[in-house]
């Protein structure tokens, strides 16, 4: 379980986490909601520590703060978004690189026969395995999206926090990337926190949902007890509830 | 496999650069009388007679120490700047973007300057200082960027070190101009040069670069994930605040060694790990020694060629590798302009 008791957070001075206090329940998936600027990204980056923070962040009973690099990886991987690859490692190994956690207290850090077939393992449930030794700026975006997922599969976390991971694919990509973390959080063993602007594609992934605005919760549970039109227009001061009500007309008649 | 074959293959290339750069020069020496020479001076073999004696000196005194301090600072220069890409996240980055260069020079040339010896350490003063010129430089250019931009990010941070670098190479050029007694020595230092290198130098920055390779070897995986950007590498696990202060430092004791010994020799860190990046990836644990043997081969030959081409005149190495290195360096920018990578 990640339990987070008033957490504050910001750059430079300025806070932007307001003491946001919530509990994420093991085998279940959450997706944090709101406009821009509101603190979702705070909210992921605080709990990877990857930035400081003040408040409780605990993973299984342990605060975060107390923990190594390494712990802290073993628990919760990220992500990441690499959009502008600079040195041009090979697919197979860039996943391997998830590894690290594992290899790091070993000789020159080699990979044992474990860490290659947890490689190969997630090589293949990304369907990357054919391209295993092309470049990562030889890419199509979705497929380097997919390098990424596989890396952080591949450090074997109990949570992978994603951050706006569908920025850069297009529809399909993103469809295929939310069912596969769907899949792989199904077991009850693991957990997706993400943050995505699509509401929809968000309620691919999870009916439990979290809005925030301006720094702290503004209200969390299932998406159907939460979400009426006035709370979602005082959430994004936008009549949502209409935009979508409009879209889904236009779809009606799409045989 | 296809790796392994080039690593021997690269490995026979730098041997066949220090040959080159052993037996070529104003007395040419053939490769039987090199062997017999190096079987006599290595394992005691007699010396066919044939050879004379000036040429063993010629050989032994001169060339070999010259050839072999050339490979050592090719290889430590072209390891610093490896580090330095990758913690920077930047193929562009060198040992003088961050002012490792130029503060190691400024504190070399005050040692050279006011003939400073510690007690204890004695020949060690110069690179010592060199060293704490080049780490204090570079983390000075990284406190001045954290001031503007606490994220550091890379443009912040290689403006500000390029800024810094500008001034400290102004000191530099202030002390090199009040210093009319030394204003040659000092002069000639900056651009470069392998001449008059004895074998206590090697043996002075041989312990330091394998030591140093070993660091870095041990620390490849994390320089591969500091490529991915920050964020990247600690949630994958690395310490990163530890790990970059020790990868920092070790460049600067590359740097600032080879710099306080040999001067100023600019564009072998920022080539080496480009070229051996083409041809073996990006992995660090192939591009740190690959780079390390690559430079320190492209060192001797470009020694080789300031000391042959212009014949009995020599060239300063730092004008050969920044000859080589300048048109190298733009078309690198520009490529990466069209592509937009």
């Amino acid at each position: 379980m990640l339990r987070l008791r008033e957490v504050r957070a910001g750059y430079g001075g300025r806070e932007v986490l307001h003491g946001v206090s919530f509990d994420f329940q093991t085998g279940q998936n959450y997706c944090v909601l709101g406009p821009n600027g509101c603190g979702k990204t705070t909210l992921v980056r605080a709990i990877a520590a990857l930035i400081e923070s003040t408040g409780t962040i605990e993973v299984d009973g342990r605060s975060v703060r107390r923990m190594k690099r390494r712990e802290i990886a073993g628990k919760i991987a990220v992500m990441s978004q690499v959009t502008q690859v600079y040195f041009p490692f090979s697919v197979y190994d860039t996943v391997m690189l998830g590894r690290y956690q594992h290899m790091s207290g070993r000789m020159f850090g080699r990979p044992s026969g474990e860490d290659r077939d947890m490689v190969e393992q997630c090589l293949r449930s990304v369907r990357l395995e054919n391209l295993r030794d092309r470049r990562i700026d030889e890419l199509s975006g979705g497929q380097r999206q997919r390098v990424f997922l596989a890396q952080a599969l591949a450090q074997n976390p109990e949570i992978i926090l994603l951050d706006e991971p569908t920025n850069h694919l297009d529809v399909r990509h993103q469809v295929e990337l939310i069912d596969y973390l769907h899949r792989w959080s199904a077991d009850g063993q693991h957990s997706v926190i993400g943050v995505l602007h699509d509401i929809n594609l968000a309620l691919r992934l999870t009916e439990n949902v979290i809005f925030m605005k301006d720094g702290d919760i503004a209200g969390s549970g299932a998406f159907d007890q939460v979400a009426d039109a006035d709370f979602l227009r005082n959430i994004y001061e936008t009549d949502i509830a209409g935009y979508m009500r409009d879209s889904f007309e236009k779809w009606r008649n799409i045989q | 496999m296809k790796n392994n074959f080039r690593m021997f293959l690269l490995l026979a290339l730098a041997l066949f650069a220090l040959a080159l750069g052993v037996a070529l020069g104003s007395v040419g020496i053939s490769a039987a009388d090199l062997l017999a020479i190096l079987g006599h001076k290595l394992f005691g073999r007699a010396l066919p007679e044939e050879i004379p004696g000036v040429t063993v000196s010629i050989l032994w005194t001169i060339r070999f120490p010259r050839a072999v301090m050339a490979f050592l600072v090719g290889a430590s220069l072209a390891a610093s700047g490896t580090v330095m890409q990758s913690v920077l996240r930047n193929p562009l980055a060198s040992s003088y973007t961050l002012g490792v260069s130029s503060g190691a020079s400024l504190c070399a040339a005050l040692v050279i300057v006011t003939g400073f010896a510690l007690p204890l350490i004695g020949r060690y003063t110069l690179p010592l200082f060199g060293f704490l010129g080049g780490l204090g430089t570079v983390f000075l250019a990284m406190a001045l960027a954290m001031r503007f931009d606490r994220n550091l990010e890379n443009q912040t941070v290689i403006l500000v070190g390029m800024v810094l670098s500008l001034f400290v190479n102004a000191l530099l050029t202030l002390v090199t101009a009040l210093s009319s007694d030394r204003l040659s020595q000092l002069v000639y230092w900056q651009m470069g040069s392998f001449s008059g290198q004895s074998w206590e130098n090697c043996a002075l920055v041989l312990p330091i670069l394998l030591v140093s390779l070993g660091v870095l070897l041990r620390y490849s995986r994390e320089m591969d994930l500091m490529t991915f950007g920050e964020e990247q590498a600690l949630s994958a696990g690395v310490d990163l605040r530890r790990v970059k202060f020790l990868l920092i430092a070790v460049s600067a004791l590359l740097t600032g060694t080879a710099v306080s010994l040999a001067g100023v020799i600019g564009f072998v860190d920022l080539i080496a790990p480009h070229v051996v990046r083409r041809f073996f990836g990006s992995s660090h644990r192939r591009v740190v020694p690959m780079s390390a043997l690559f430079g320190g081969a492209f060192m001797v030959l470009a020694d080789l060629a300031g000391r042959t081409v212009l014949a009995p005149q020599e060239l300063p190495v730092g004008a050969v590798t920044a000859l080589i290195g300048a048109p190298f360096f733009a078309y690198i920018y520009f490529r990466r302009g069209r592509s937009g990578s």
